[in-house]
Protein backbone atom coordinates (compact mmCIF):
# COMPACT_ATOMS: atom_id res chain seq x y z
CA UNK A 1 0.00 0.00 0.00
CA UNK A 2 1.10 3.36 -1.49
CA UNK A 3 0.18 6.35 1.15
CA UNK A 4 -3.33 7.23 1.81
CA UNK A 5 -2.83 11.11 0.03
CA UNK A 6 -2.50 9.15 -3.09
CA UNK A 7 -6.01 8.84 -4.68
CA UNK A 8 -5.89 6.82 -7.61
CA UNK A 9 -5.98 3.21 -8.37
CA UNK A 10 -5.13 1.34 -11.26
CA UNK A 11 -6.80 -1.97 -11.73
CA UNK A 12 -5.97 -4.54 -14.19
CA UNK A 13 -7.65 -7.93 -14.73
CA UNK A 14 -5.02 -10.30 -15.90
CA UNK A 15 -5.40 -13.85 -17.05
CA UNK A 16 -2.71 -15.76 -18.51
CA UNK A 17 -1.06 -12.88 -19.77
CA UNK A 18 2.29 -13.40 -18.79
CA UNK A 19 3.49 -11.78 -22.08
CA UNK A 20 1.88 -8.22 -21.17
CA UNK A 21 1.19 -7.91 -18.11
CA UNK A 22 5.28 -6.60 -17.03
CA UNK A 23 5.54 -4.28 -19.95
CA UNK A 24 1.75 -2.49 -19.20
CA UNK A 25 2.34 -2.13 -15.31
CA UNK A 26 6.31 -0.42 -16.39
CA UNK A 27 4.26 1.80 -19.03
CA UNK A 28 1.88 3.03 -16.18
CA UNK A 29 4.38 3.30 -13.83
CA UNK A 30 6.45 5.84 -16.00
CA UNK A 31 4.07 7.73 -16.81
CA UNK A 32 1.48 8.30 -13.50
CA UNK A 33 2.68 7.78 -10.09
CA UNK A 34 -0.66 5.69 -8.63
CA UNK A 35 -0.97 2.23 -6.73
CA UNK A 36 -1.39 -0.39 -9.65
CA UNK A 37 -3.30 -3.60 -8.69
CA UNK A 38 -3.09 -6.07 -10.54
CA UNK A 39 -6.22 -9.15 -10.52
CA UNK A 40 -5.43 -12.39 -11.40
CA UNK A 41 -8.28 -14.52 -12.75
CA UNK A 42 -7.13 -17.97 -11.74
CA UNK A 43 -3.94 -17.66 -14.50
CA UNK A 44 -2.30 -20.87 -14.97
CA UNK A 45 1.30 -18.97 -15.95
CA UNK A 46 3.52 -17.07 -14.48
CA UNK A 47 1.35 -13.71 -14.52
CA UNK A 48 0.87 -13.29 -10.86
CA UNK A 49 5.27 -13.62 -10.65
CA UNK A 50 5.55 -11.48 -13.12
CA UNK A 51 3.02 -8.37 -12.23
CA UNK A 52 4.61 -8.64 -8.67
CA UNK A 53 7.71 -8.50 -9.72
CA UNK A 54 6.92 -5.30 -11.37
CA UNK A 55 5.72 -4.04 -8.86
CA UNK A 56 1.97 -4.18 -8.62
CA UNK A 57 0.00 -5.31 -5.89
CA UNK A 58 -1.48 -8.59 -6.96
CA UNK A 59 -5.29 -9.72 -6.24
CA UNK A 60 -5.14 -13.79 -6.67
CA UNK A 61 -8.46 -14.98 -7.30
CA UNK A 62 -9.53 -18.71 -6.09
CA UNK A 63 -11.39 -19.54 -9.38
CA UNK A 64 -12.06 -17.54 -12.36
CA UNK A 65 -14.52 -14.60 -12.04
CA UNK A 66 -14.11 -13.73 -15.64
CA UNK A 67 -13.32 -9.93 -16.67
CA UNK A 68 -16.16 -8.44 -14.81
CA UNK A 69 -15.83 -10.52 -11.47
CA UNK A 70 -11.96 -9.96 -11.48
CA UNK A 71 -12.83 -6.00 -12.30
CA UNK A 72 -14.67 -5.97 -9.56
CA UNK A 73 -12.22 -7.61 -6.81
CA UNK A 74 -9.93 -4.35 -7.38
CA UNK A 75 -12.77 -2.14 -7.28
CA UNK A 76 -14.27 -3.77 -3.87
CA UNK A 77 -9.97 -3.72 -3.42
CA UNK A 78 -10.57 0.27 -3.97
CA UNK A 79 -13.86 0.96 -1.87
CA UNK A 80 -12.13 -0.18 1.18
CA UNK A 81 -8.93 1.77 1.14
CA UNK A 82 -11.21 4.78 0.56
CA UNK A 83 -9.83 5.36 -3.30
CA UNK A 84 -11.34 8.07 -5.19
CA UNK A 85 -10.62 7.29 -8.41
CA UNK A 86 -10.09 3.71 -10.06
CA UNK A 87 -8.89 3.18 -14.01
CA UNK A 88 -9.31 -0.03 -15.48
CA UNK A 89 -7.25 -1.28 -18.25
CA UNK A 90 -6.46 -4.02 -19.60
CA UNK A 91 -3.63 -6.18 -19.41
CA UNK A 92 -3.01 -7.16 -23.18
CA UNK A 93 -1.61 -3.86 -23.71
CA UNK A 94 -4.12 -2.43 -26.23
CA UNK A 95 -4.61 0.68 -23.80
CA UNK A 96 -2.36 3.40 -24.01
CA UNK A 97 -0.76 4.66 -20.70
CA UNK A 98 -0.61 8.31 -22.32
CA UNK A 99 -4.49 7.71 -21.87
CA UNK A 100 -4.55 7.82 -18.27
CA UNK A 101 -4.11 11.65 -17.63
CA UNK A 102 -7.20 12.24 -20.32
CA UNK A 103 -9.27 10.17 -18.37
CA UNK A 104 -8.54 11.51 -14.74
CA UNK A 105 -8.77 14.60 -16.29
CA UNK A 106 -12.14 14.46 -17.48
CA UNK A 107 -13.41 12.09 -14.41
CA UNK A 108 -13.26 15.47 -12.60
CA UNK A 109 -16.65 16.61 -14.31
CA UNK A 110 -18.69 13.37 -14.15
CA UNK A 111 -18.64 10.21 -12.23
CA UNK A 112 -17.82 7.59 -15.02
CA UNK A 113 -15.52 8.57 -17.90
CA UNK A 114 -14.83 5.33 -21.08
CA UNK A 115 -11.63 5.34 -23.06
CA UNK A 116 -13.45 5.10 -26.38
CA UNK A 117 -12.27 3.82 -29.22
CA UNK A 118 -15.23 2.59 -31.45
CA UNK A 119 -13.30 2.10 -34.93
CA UNK A 120 -11.89 -1.02 -33.30
CA UNK A 121 -15.02 -3.06 -34.10
CA UNK A 122 -15.48 -5.48 -36.89
CA UNK A 123 -18.44 -4.91 -39.05
CA UNK A 124 -20.54 -7.92 -36.63
CA UNK A 125 -19.83 -6.29 -33.96
CA UNK A 126 -21.39 -2.65 -34.87
CA UNK A 127 -24.54 -4.70 -35.99
CA UNK A 128 -24.30 -6.33 -32.40
CA UNK A 129 -23.86 -2.71 -30.59
CA UNK A 130 -26.59 -1.07 -32.28
CA UNK A 131 -28.71 -3.51 -31.27
CA UNK A 132 -27.87 -3.59 -27.69
CA UNK A 133 -27.89 0.65 -28.04
CA UNK A 134 -32.16 0.22 -29.47
CA UNK A 135 -32.34 -2.42 -26.96
CA UNK A 136 -31.05 -0.45 -24.05
CA UNK A 137 -31.40 2.85 -24.84
CA UNK A 138 -27.88 4.07 -24.23
CA UNK A 139 -26.22 5.84 -26.92
CA UNK A 140 -22.62 5.29 -26.06
CA UNK A 141 -20.22 4.88 -29.23
CA UNK A 142 -17.82 2.42 -27.38
CA UNK A 143 -19.82 -0.36 -25.15
CA UNK A 144 -17.26 -2.85 -24.48
CA UNK A 145 -14.12 -0.82 -23.75
CA UNK A 146 -12.00 -1.67 -20.91
CA UNK A 147 -10.51 1.18 -20.14
CA UNK A 148 -12.43 3.32 -17.93
CA UNK A 149 -12.78 5.50 -14.76
CA UNK A 150 -14.84 5.57 -11.91
CA UNK A 151 -15.16 7.73 -9.37
CA UNK A 152 -16.19 6.56 -5.88
CA UNK A 153 -19.97 7.16 -6.31
CA UNK A 154 -19.37 4.67 -9.16
CA UNK A 155 -16.89 2.37 -7.28
CA UNK A 156 -19.76 2.09 -4.57
CA UNK A 157 -22.62 1.23 -6.77
CA UNK A 158 -20.34 -1.32 -8.99
CA UNK A 159 -19.03 -3.17 -5.26
CA UNK A 160 -23.29 -3.62 -4.35
CA UNK A 161 -24.99 -6.39 -4.56
CA UNK A 162 -26.72 -5.58 -7.68
CA UNK A 163 -23.80 -5.62 -9.86
CA UNK A 164 -22.24 -9.05 -8.93
CA UNK A 165 -24.06 -11.65 -11.25
CA UNK A 166 -22.92 -9.57 -14.29
CA UNK A 167 -20.51 -11.36 -16.48
CA UNK A 168 -18.89 -8.71 -18.74
CA UNK A 169 -18.02 -5.11 -18.30
CA UNK A 170 -20.25 -3.15 -20.86
CA UNK A 171 -24.20 -3.29 -21.06
CA UNK A 172 -25.07 -4.45 -17.91
CA UNK A 173 -22.94 -1.81 -16.06
CA UNK A 174 -23.82 0.69 -18.12
CA UNK A 175 -27.16 0.04 -17.43
CA UNK A 176 -26.30 0.04 -13.98
CA UNK A 177 -24.85 3.31 -13.61
CA UNK A 178 -27.77 5.10 -15.99
CA UNK A 179 -30.26 3.45 -13.57
CA UNK A 180 -28.49 4.51 -10.91
CA UNK A 181 -28.51 8.30 -12.00
CA UNK A 182 -24.44 8.21 -12.82
CA UNK A 183 -22.95 10.29 -14.90
CA UNK A 184 -21.27 8.54 -17.86
CA UNK A 185 -18.81 10.46 -20.74
CA UNK A 186 -16.70 9.18 -22.94
CA UNK A 187 -13.31 10.73 -24.01
CA UNK A 188 -11.67 9.53 -27.53
CA UNK A 189 -8.49 7.36 -26.84
CA UNK A 190 -6.10 5.77 -29.11
CA UNK A 191 -5.71 1.62 -28.30
CA UNK A 192 -3.13 -0.74 -30.27
CA UNK A 193 -3.95 -3.67 -31.55
CA UNK A 194 -4.17 -6.73 -28.91
CA UNK A 195 -0.65 -8.19 -29.03
CA UNK A 196 -1.22 -11.66 -28.27
CA UNK A 197 -4.02 -10.78 -30.44
CA UNK A 198 -7.15 -12.42 -28.77
CA UNK A 199 -10.22 -10.76 -27.26
CA UNK A 200 -11.24 -12.61 -23.86
CA UNK A 201 -15.32 -11.91 -25.14
CA UNK A 202 -15.25 -12.84 -28.78
CA UNK A 203 -12.39 -15.89 -28.55
CA UNK A 204 -15.31 -18.58 -30.48
CA UNK A 205 -18.61 -18.70 -32.15
CA UNK A 206 -20.22 -20.35 -29.02
CA UNK A 207 -18.58 -17.41 -26.53
CA UNK A 208 -19.97 -15.20 -28.85
CA UNK A 209 -23.64 -16.30 -28.84
CA UNK A 210 -23.22 -16.65 -25.26
CA UNK A 211 -22.11 -13.38 -24.55
CA UNK A 212 -24.87 -11.87 -26.99
CA UNK A 213 -27.36 -14.50 -25.31
CA UNK A 214 -26.29 -12.83 -21.88
CA UNK A 215 -26.54 -9.18 -22.56
CA UNK A 216 -29.27 -9.01 -25.05
CA UNK A 217 -31.34 -10.60 -22.26
CA UNK A 218 -29.74 -8.26 -19.65
CA UNK A 219 -30.83 -5.32 -22.07
CA UNK A 220 -34.41 -6.67 -22.90
CA UNK A 221 -35.06 -6.99 -19.01
CA UNK A 222 -34.22 -3.69 -18.24
CA UNK A 223 -34.37 -1.45 -21.24
CA UNK A 224 -35.89 1.39 -21.72
CA UNK A 225 -36.54 0.07 -25.27
CA UNK A 226 -35.21 3.02 -27.85
CA UNK A 227 -35.83 6.05 -25.47
CA UNK A 228 -32.95 8.41 -25.41
CA UNK A 229 -31.57 8.31 -22.14
CA UNK A 230 -28.71 10.15 -20.37
CA UNK A 231 -25.73 9.00 -21.23
CA UNK A 232 -24.26 10.51 -23.72
CA UNK B 1 -56.09 -54.25 -3.26
CA UNK B 2 -57.93 -50.88 -3.80
CA UNK B 3 -55.82 -47.75 -5.69
CA UNK B 4 -56.52 -45.71 -2.87
CA UNK B 5 -54.41 -48.12 -0.95
CA UNK B 6 -51.69 -48.09 -3.74
CA UNK B 7 -51.28 -44.28 -3.69
CA UNK B 8 -51.58 -44.20 0.01
CA UNK B 9 -48.78 -46.30 0.23
CA UNK B 10 -46.87 -44.38 -2.29
CA UNK B 11 -47.17 -40.97 -0.51
CA UNK B 12 -46.51 -42.41 2.81
CA UNK B 13 -43.17 -43.80 1.30
CA UNK B 14 -42.35 -40.80 -0.28
CA UNK B 15 -42.50 -38.74 3.15
CA UNK B 16 -40.83 -41.49 4.92
CA UNK B 17 -38.02 -41.05 2.24
CA UNK B 18 -37.96 -37.36 2.84
CA UNK B 19 -37.76 -37.85 6.47
CA UNK B 20 -34.93 -40.41 6.02
CA UNK B 21 -32.97 -38.07 3.62
CA UNK B 22 -33.45 -35.03 6.38
CA UNK B 23 -32.36 -38.11 8.87
CA UNK B 24 -29.12 -38.50 7.11
CA UNK B 25 -28.35 -34.70 6.63
CA UNK B 26 -28.70 -35.18 2.77
CA UNK B 27 -31.54 -32.89 2.51
CA UNK B 28 -31.76 -29.46 4.29
CA UNK B 29 -34.97 -29.57 6.19
CA UNK B 30 -36.05 -26.29 4.05
CA UNK B 31 -36.49 -28.36 0.95
CA UNK B 32 -38.33 -31.33 3.15
CA UNK B 33 -41.26 -29.12 3.88
CA UNK B 34 -42.10 -28.80 -0.27
CA UNK B 35 -41.63 -32.64 -0.59
CA UNK B 36 -43.61 -33.28 2.17
CA UNK B 37 -46.40 -31.18 0.95
CA UNK B 38 -46.30 -33.07 -2.37
CA UNK B 39 -46.17 -36.58 -0.51
CA UNK B 40 -49.76 -35.05 1.60
CA UNK B 41 -51.37 -34.46 -1.28
CA UNK B 42 -50.55 -38.15 -3.09
CA UNK B 43 -51.95 -39.34 -0.16
CA UNK B 44 -54.68 -37.13 -0.08
CA UNK B 45 -55.57 -37.50 -4.03
CA UNK B 46 -55.08 -41.15 -3.53
CA UNK B 47 -57.64 -41.71 -0.45
CA UNK B 48 -60.48 -39.11 -2.31
CA UNK B 49 -59.53 -39.34 -5.69
CA UNK B 50 -63.13 -38.12 -6.75
CA UNK B 51 -61.73 -34.10 -5.33
CA UNK B 52 -60.68 -34.32 -8.81
CA UNK B 53 -63.55 -34.56 -10.62
CA UNK B 54 -65.32 -32.54 -8.39
CA UNK B 55 -62.94 -29.33 -8.80
CA UNK B 56 -62.98 -30.18 -12.97
CA UNK B 57 -66.36 -29.81 -12.64
CA UNK B 58 -66.32 -26.41 -11.08
CA UNK B 59 -63.09 -25.30 -13.10
CA UNK B 60 -65.43 -26.12 -16.27
CA UNK B 61 -62.57 -28.98 -17.28
CA UNK B 62 -64.61 -31.19 -19.73
CA UNK B 63 -61.36 -34.08 -19.02
CA UNK B 64 -60.51 -34.47 -15.02
CA UNK B 65 -57.28 -36.07 -15.53
CA UNK B 66 -56.03 -33.11 -16.98
CA UNK B 67 -56.09 -31.18 -14.58
CA UNK B 68 -54.21 -32.94 -12.61
CA UNK B 69 -51.74 -33.11 -14.76
CA UNK B 70 -51.62 -29.32 -15.41
CA UNK B 71 -51.62 -28.82 -11.90
CA UNK B 72 -48.42 -31.37 -11.38
CA UNK B 73 -46.51 -29.43 -14.23
CA UNK B 74 -47.08 -26.18 -12.63
CA UNK B 75 -45.99 -27.76 -9.29
CA UNK B 76 -42.82 -29.00 -11.08
CA UNK B 77 -42.24 -25.56 -12.79
CA UNK B 78 -42.12 -23.77 -9.71
CA UNK B 79 -39.77 -25.99 -8.19
CA UNK B 80 -37.75 -25.56 -11.21
CA UNK B 81 -37.54 -21.95 -11.26
CA UNK B 82 -37.14 -21.62 -7.29
CA UNK B 83 -33.80 -24.15 -7.44
CA UNK B 84 -32.24 -21.49 -10.12
CA UNK B 85 -33.10 -18.57 -7.30
CA UNK B 86 -31.40 -20.17 -4.95
CA UNK B 87 -28.64 -20.98 -7.60
CA UNK B 88 -28.45 -17.39 -8.24
CA UNK B 89 -27.90 -16.46 -4.62
CA UNK B 90 -25.48 -19.59 -4.64
CA UNK B 91 -23.31 -17.92 -7.06
CA UNK B 92 -23.99 -14.43 -5.90
CA UNK B 93 -23.05 -15.67 -2.41
CA UNK B 94 -19.81 -17.54 -3.90
CA UNK B 95 -18.40 -14.98 -6.28
CA UNK B 96 -18.50 -12.39 -3.53
CA UNK B 97 -16.35 -14.98 -0.82
CA UNK B 98 -13.47 -15.32 -3.64
CA UNK B 99 -13.84 -11.72 -4.03
CA UNK B 100 -13.17 -11.26 -0.39
CA UNK B 101 -11.02 -14.29 -0.19
CA UNK B 102 -8.34 -12.39 -2.58
CA UNK B 103 -8.26 -9.43 -1.03
CA UNK B 104 -8.03 -10.93 2.17
CA UNK B 105 -4.67 -13.57 1.24
CA UNK B 106 -3.42 -10.19 -0.33
CA UNK B 107 -3.87 -8.44 3.17
CA UNK B 108 -2.29 -11.54 5.14
CA UNK B 109 0.98 -11.65 2.62
CA UNK B 110 1.89 -7.71 3.26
Amino acid sequence: MESSCNSVIILIPAKNEVQTVGKVITEIKSKLSATIVVIDDASTDGTINIARSAGATVLSLPFSLGAWGAIQTGLRYAAKYNFKIAITMDADGQHEADSLPILLDAIQQCDVVIGAYPQRGSLSRQVAWQIFRKLSGINLEDLTSGLRAYNNKAIELLTSKSAILLDYQDMGVLILLHTAGLQVIEVPTLMYPRSNGHSRIFNSWLAVIKYMLCTGILCLAHGNYGKKCRIK
Amino acid sequence: MSYQITSAILGICLAAIILWLIRRDHLHSRHGFWWLLIALGVVLLGIFPTFIDKLAIFLGVNYPPTLLFIFGMGMILIKVINIDLHQSDLERKIRMLAQRMAILEEEKED
